[in-house]
Protein backbone atom coordinates (compact mmCIF):
# COMPACT_ATOMS: atom_id res chain seq x y z
CA UNK A 1 0.00 0.00 0.00
CA UNK A 2 1.17 3.55 -0.66
CA UNK A 3 2.27 5.57 2.36
CA UNK A 4 1.02 8.88 0.97
CA UNK A 5 -2.43 8.12 -0.44
CA UNK A 6 -5.34 6.77 1.66
CA UNK A 7 -5.90 3.12 0.68
CA UNK A 8 -9.68 3.13 0.16
CA UNK A 9 -12.08 1.42 0.56
CA UNK A 10 -11.14 -0.01 3.94
CA UNK A 11 -12.21 -3.36 5.34
CA UNK A 12 -14.64 -3.13 8.29
CA UNK A 13 -11.90 -4.32 10.66
CA UNK A 14 -9.43 -1.64 9.55
CA UNK A 15 -12.09 1.09 9.61
CA UNK A 16 -13.13 0.19 13.15
CA UNK A 17 -9.53 -0.01 14.40
CA UNK A 18 -8.82 3.45 12.97
CA UNK A 19 -11.99 4.75 14.58
CA UNK A 20 -11.07 3.22 17.95
CA UNK A 21 -7.65 4.89 17.83
CA UNK A 22 -8.95 8.32 16.86
CA UNK A 23 -7.90 10.80 19.53
CA UNK A 24 -6.52 8.21 21.91
CA UNK A 25 -3.67 5.72 22.16
CA UNK A 26 -4.95 2.28 23.05
CA UNK A 27 -3.54 -1.19 23.70
CA UNK A 28 -4.85 -4.34 22.02
CA UNK A 29 -7.57 -5.34 24.46
CA UNK A 30 -8.77 -1.76 24.71
CA UNK A 31 -9.01 -1.58 20.90
CA UNK A 32 -11.05 -4.82 20.79
CA UNK A 33 -13.47 -3.51 23.41
CA UNK A 34 -13.81 -0.14 21.69
CA UNK A 35 -14.45 -1.78 18.30
CA UNK A 36 -17.11 -3.96 19.88
CA UNK A 37 -18.78 -0.93 21.47
CA UNK A 38 -18.54 1.29 18.35
CA UNK A 39 -20.06 -1.39 16.15
CA UNK A 40 -22.80 -2.28 18.64
CA UNK A 41 -21.40 -5.84 18.91
CA UNK A 42 -21.47 -6.30 15.12
CA UNK A 43 -17.66 -6.53 14.82
CA UNK A 44 -16.12 -8.88 17.39
CA UNK A 45 -12.41 -9.08 16.90
CA UNK A 46 -10.04 -11.62 18.45
CA UNK A 47 -6.31 -11.17 19.05
CA UNK A 48 -5.22 -12.94 15.83
CA UNK A 49 -7.35 -10.73 13.59
CA UNK A 50 -6.44 -7.60 15.52
CA UNK A 51 -2.66 -8.01 15.38
CA UNK A 52 -2.72 -9.22 11.78
CA UNK A 53 -4.60 -6.03 10.85
CA UNK A 54 -2.36 -3.83 13.01
CA UNK A 55 0.77 -5.24 11.32
CA UNK A 56 -0.65 -4.40 7.88
CA UNK A 57 -1.76 -0.95 9.07
CA UNK A 58 1.68 -0.18 10.52
CA UNK A 59 3.25 -1.26 7.23
CA UNK A 60 0.83 1.02 5.34
CA UNK A 61 1.70 3.92 7.64
CA UNK A 62 -1.82 4.26 9.11
CA UNK A 63 -0.89 3.33 12.67
CA UNK A 64 2.28 3.55 14.75
CA UNK A 65 3.36 2.06 18.05
CA UNK A 66 3.14 4.37 21.05
CA UNK A 67 4.14 3.33 24.54
CA UNK A 68 6.02 0.01 24.34
CA UNK A 69 7.37 -0.21 27.90
CA UNK A 70 5.28 -3.25 28.82
CA UNK A 71 5.45 -5.91 26.06
CA UNK A 72 2.04 -7.20 27.18
CA UNK A 73 0.43 -3.79 26.81
CA UNK A 74 1.83 -2.11 23.72
CA UNK A 75 -0.06 1.05 22.81
CA UNK A 76 -0.96 2.03 19.26
CA UNK A 77 -1.82 5.45 17.84
CA UNK A 78 -3.07 6.92 14.58
CA UNK A 79 -0.59 8.59 12.24
CA UNK A 80 -1.45 11.66 10.18
CA UNK A 81 -2.13 9.38 7.21
CA UNK A 82 -4.33 7.23 9.44
CA UNK A 83 -6.42 10.28 10.38
CA UNK A 84 -6.69 11.40 6.74
CA UNK A 85 -7.70 7.89 5.71
CA UNK A 86 -10.33 7.65 8.44
CA UNK A 87 -11.86 10.97 7.39
CA UNK A 88 -11.79 10.01 3.71
CA UNK A 89 -13.42 6.63 4.37
CA UNK A 90 -16.08 8.24 6.56
CA UNK A 91 -16.86 10.66 3.72
CA UNK A 92 -17.01 7.81 1.23
CA UNK A 93 -19.38 5.81 3.45
CA UNK A 94 -21.55 8.91 4.04
CA UNK A 95 -21.88 9.50 0.30
CA UNK A 96 -22.73 5.86 -0.28
CA UNK A 97 -25.32 5.94 2.52
CA UNK A 98 -26.82 9.13 1.06
CA UNK A 99 -27.19 7.53 -2.37
CA UNK A 100 -28.67 4.40 -0.80
CA UNK A 101 -31.17 6.41 1.26
CA UNK A 102 -32.20 8.40 -1.80
CA UNK A 103 -32.72 5.27 -3.88
CA UNK A 104 -34.56 3.43 -1.12
CA UNK A 105 -36.71 6.49 -0.44
CA UNK A 106 -37.74 6.76 -4.08
CA UNK A 107 -38.51 3.04 -4.40
CA UNK B 1 -11.06 0.23 31.04
CA UNK B 2 -7.31 -0.30 31.29
CA UNK B 3 -6.43 -2.76 33.99
CA UNK B 4 -2.93 -3.61 35.14
CA UNK B 5 -1.26 -6.19 32.92
CA UNK B 6 -1.42 -9.65 34.38
CA UNK B 7 -1.81 -13.18 33.14
CA UNK B 8 -4.21 -15.41 34.97
CA UNK B 9 -2.88 -18.93 34.85
CA UNK B 10 -5.54 -21.32 33.64
CA UNK B 11 -5.85 -24.41 31.50
CA UNK B 12 -7.53 -22.31 28.82
CA UNK B 13 -4.58 -19.92 28.77
CA UNK B 14 -2.17 -22.87 28.56
CA UNK B 15 -4.12 -24.30 25.63
CA UNK B 16 -4.24 -20.93 23.90
CA UNK B 17 -0.47 -20.53 24.38
CA UNK B 18 -0.02 -23.91 22.68
CA UNK B 19 -2.32 -22.96 19.80
CA UNK B 20 -0.43 -19.72 19.27
CA UNK B 21 2.50 -21.85 18.09
CA UNK B 22 0.55 -22.36 14.85
CA UNK B 23 1.26 -18.73 13.89
CA UNK B 24 4.42 -17.84 11.97
CA UNK B 25 7.42 -17.32 14.31
CA UNK B 26 8.02 -13.69 13.23
CA UNK B 27 4.40 -12.78 14.05
CA UNK B 28 4.65 -14.50 17.43
CA UNK B 29 7.89 -12.72 18.23
CA UNK B 30 6.08 -9.40 17.80
CA UNK B 31 2.76 -10.21 19.46
CA UNK B 32 2.89 -13.33 21.68
CA UNK B 33 2.97 -11.44 25.00
CA UNK B 34 0.17 -9.10 23.92
CA UNK B 35 -2.00 -11.95 22.64
CA UNK B 36 -1.63 -13.94 25.85
CA UNK B 37 -2.50 -10.87 27.88
CA UNK B 38 -5.52 -10.19 25.67
CA UNK B 39 -6.67 -13.77 26.10
CA UNK B 40 -6.39 -13.47 29.88
CA UNK B 41 -8.45 -10.24 29.73
CA UNK B 42 -11.05 -11.85 27.46
CA UNK B 43 -11.24 -14.83 29.79
CA UNK B 44 -11.83 -12.55 32.77
CA UNK B 45 -14.62 -10.73 30.96
CA UNK B 46 -16.23 -13.73 29.19
CA UNK B 47 -19.77 -14.70 30.15
CA UNK B 48 -18.86 -18.38 29.70
CA UNK B 49 -16.03 -20.59 28.49
CA UNK B 50 -18.15 -21.53 25.48
CA UNK B 51 -18.54 -17.89 24.43
CA UNK B 52 -14.81 -17.31 24.90
CA UNK B 53 -13.77 -20.31 22.82
CA UNK B 54 -16.33 -19.54 20.14
CA UNK B 55 -14.72 -16.13 19.64
CA UNK B 56 -11.17 -17.51 19.89
CA UNK B 57 -11.92 -20.48 17.61
CA UNK B 58 -13.32 -18.23 14.90
CA UNK B 59 -10.45 -15.77 15.32
CA UNK B 60 -7.78 -18.49 15.17
CA UNK B 61 -9.33 -20.11 12.11
CA UNK B 62 -9.70 -16.89 10.14
CA UNK B 63 -6.34 -15.39 11.06
CA UNK B 64 -4.38 -18.64 10.60
CA UNK B 65 -5.88 -19.14 7.14
CA UNK B 66 -5.02 -15.54 6.29
CA UNK B 67 -1.41 -15.98 7.52
CA UNK B 68 -1.04 -19.31 5.77
CA UNK B 69 -2.19 -18.11 2.36
CA UNK B 70 -0.08 -14.95 2.64
CA UNK B 71 3.06 -17.04 3.25
CA UNK B 72 5.36 -18.59 0.63
CA UNK B 73 4.42 -22.02 1.95
CA UNK B 74 0.75 -21.19 1.43
CA UNK B 75 1.42 -20.19 -2.16
CA UNK B 76 3.26 -23.47 -2.66
CA UNK B 77 0.37 -25.49 -1.20
CA UNK B 78 -2.10 -23.70 -3.47
CA UNK B 79 0.18 -24.49 -6.43
CA UNK B 80 0.30 -28.17 -5.46
CA UNK B 81 -3.48 -28.34 -5.04
CA UNK B 82 -4.07 -26.68 -8.41
CA UNK B 83 -1.67 -29.16 -10.04
CA UNK B 84 -3.53 -32.08 -8.42
CA UNK B 85 -6.90 -30.71 -9.50
CA UNK B 86 -5.63 -30.30 -13.08
CA UNK B 87 -4.34 -33.88 -13.07
CA UNK B 88 -7.69 -35.14 -11.83
CA UNK B 89 -9.56 -33.02 -14.36
CA UNK B 90 -7.45 -34.44 -17.19
CA UNK B 91 -7.94 -37.96 -15.80
CA UNK B 92 -11.70 -37.41 -15.55
CA UNK B 93 -11.93 -36.10 -19.12
CA UNK B 94 -9.84 -38.99 -20.44
CA UNK B 95 -11.17 -41.91 -18.37
CA UNK B 96 -14.43 -40.66 -16.87
CA UNK B 97 -15.47 -41.06 -13.25
CA UNK B 98 -13.19 -43.44 -11.34
CA UNK B 99 -14.44 -43.82 -7.75
CA UNK B 100 -12.02 -45.73 -5.56
CA UNK B 101 -9.21 -45.11 -8.03
CA UNK B 102 -5.70 -45.50 -6.52
CA UNK B 103 -4.87 -41.90 -7.45
CA UNK B 104 -7.73 -40.70 -5.22
CA UNK B 105 -6.39 -42.70 -2.29
CA UNK B 106 -2.90 -41.32 -2.90
CA UNK B 107 -4.31 -37.79 -3.16
CA UNK B 108 -6.17 -38.14 0.15
CA UNK B 109 -2.98 -39.39 1.78
CA UNK B 110 -0.97 -36.60 0.19
CA UNK B 111 -3.25 -33.90 1.60
CA UNK B 112 -3.15 -35.46 5.07
CA UNK B 113 0.64 -35.73 4.86
CA UNK B 114 1.02 -32.08 3.90
CA UNK B 115 -1.35 -30.96 6.66
CA UNK B 116 0.28 -33.08 9.37
CA UNK B 117 3.79 -31.96 8.41
CA UNK B 118 2.71 -28.32 8.39
CA UNK B 119 1.09 -28.57 11.84
CA UNK B 120 4.09 -30.50 13.18
CA UNK B 121 6.56 -27.86 12.02
CA UNK B 122 4.44 -25.13 13.58
CA UNK B 123 4.11 -26.99 16.89
CA UNK B 124 7.56 -28.57 17.16
CA UNK B 125 9.79 -26.19 15.21
CA UNK B 126 11.57 -26.39 11.90
CA UNK B 127 12.08 -29.77 10.27
CA UNK B 128 15.83 -29.70 10.84
CA UNK B 129 14.74 -31.61 13.91
CA UNK B 130 13.16 -34.52 12.07
CA UNK B 131 11.99 -36.51 15.11
CA UNK B 132 8.37 -36.05 13.95
CA UNK B 133 9.14 -37.55 10.53
CA UNK B 134 10.93 -40.50 12.13
CA UNK B 135 8.03 -40.93 14.59
CA UNK B 136 5.47 -41.07 11.77
CA UNK B 137 7.59 -43.54 9.81
CA UNK B 138 8.03 -45.83 12.81
CA UNK B 139 4.28 -45.65 13.60
CA UNK B 140 3.35 -46.37 9.96
CA UNK B 141 5.78 -49.27 9.63
CA UNK B 142 4.44 -50.72 12.89
CA UNK B 143 0.86 -50.50 11.61
CA UNK B 144 1.81 -52.15 8.32
CA UNK B 145 3.76 -54.89 10.10
CA UNK B 146 0.75 -55.66 12.29
CA UNK B 147 -1.46 -55.63 9.15
CA UNK B 148 0.95 -57.97 7.34
CA UNK B 149 1.11 -60.40 10.25
CA UNK B 150 -2.67 -60.43 10.56
CA UNK B 151 -3.78 -60.38 6.89
CA UNK B 152 -0.69 -61.38 4.93
CA UNK B 153 0.55 -59.62 1.81
CA UNK B 154 -1.90 -57.05 0.39
CA UNK B 155 -0.37 -55.54 -2.76
CA UNK B 156 -2.42 -52.68 -4.18
CA UNK B 157 -4.34 -52.27 -0.95
CA UNK B 158 -5.93 -48.78 -0.60
CA UNK B 159 -4.17 -48.28 2.72
CA UNK B 160 -0.82 -48.61 0.93
CA UNK B 161 -1.87 -45.98 -1.60
CA UNK B 162 -2.95 -43.61 1.18
CA UNK B 163 0.29 -44.29 3.03
CA UNK B 164 2.38 -43.59 -0.08
CA UNK B 165 0.51 -40.35 -0.68
CA UNK B 166 0.89 -39.40 2.98
CA UNK B 167 4.66 -39.82 2.89
CA UNK B 168 4.92 -37.86 -0.35
CA UNK B 169 2.79 -35.06 1.11
CA UNK B 170 5.01 -34.88 4.19
CA UNK B 171 8.13 -34.96 2.07
CA UNK B 172 6.81 -32.23 -0.19
CA UNK B 173 6.22 -29.81 2.71
CA UNK B 174 9.48 -30.86 4.39
CA UNK B 175 11.53 -30.01 1.29
CA UNK B 176 9.67 -26.75 0.73
CA UNK B 177 10.23 -25.60 4.34
CA UNK B 178 13.93 -26.48 4.07
CA UNK B 179 14.18 -24.49 0.84
CA UNK B 180 12.40 -21.49 2.38
CA UNK B 181 14.65 -21.59 5.47
CA UNK B 182 17.83 -21.86 3.36
CA UNK B 183 16.69 -18.91 1.17
CA UNK B 184 15.93 -16.71 4.17
CA UNK B 185 19.29 -17.35 5.91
Amino acid sequence: MSKSKPPLPLTPAVFHILLALFGKERHGYDIMQQVKADSADAVKMGPGTLYGSLDRMIEAGLVAKGNTQDPRRIYYRLTALGQTTLRAETERLSRAALVARRQLGSA
Amino acid sequence: MTRPARQKESRSLGLYARLLELYPPAFLQRHRAEMLQNFADLEDAAASKAALWLLIGKDLTMSLISHFFASRLGTYVIGVLVAWILLFAIGYLRYGSTPGHPALHAFGGFLLGMLSMYIATRLYGTPQNSSYVIGVLVASISIFTIGYLRYGSTPGHPALQVFGGFLLGMLSIYIKILLISSQST
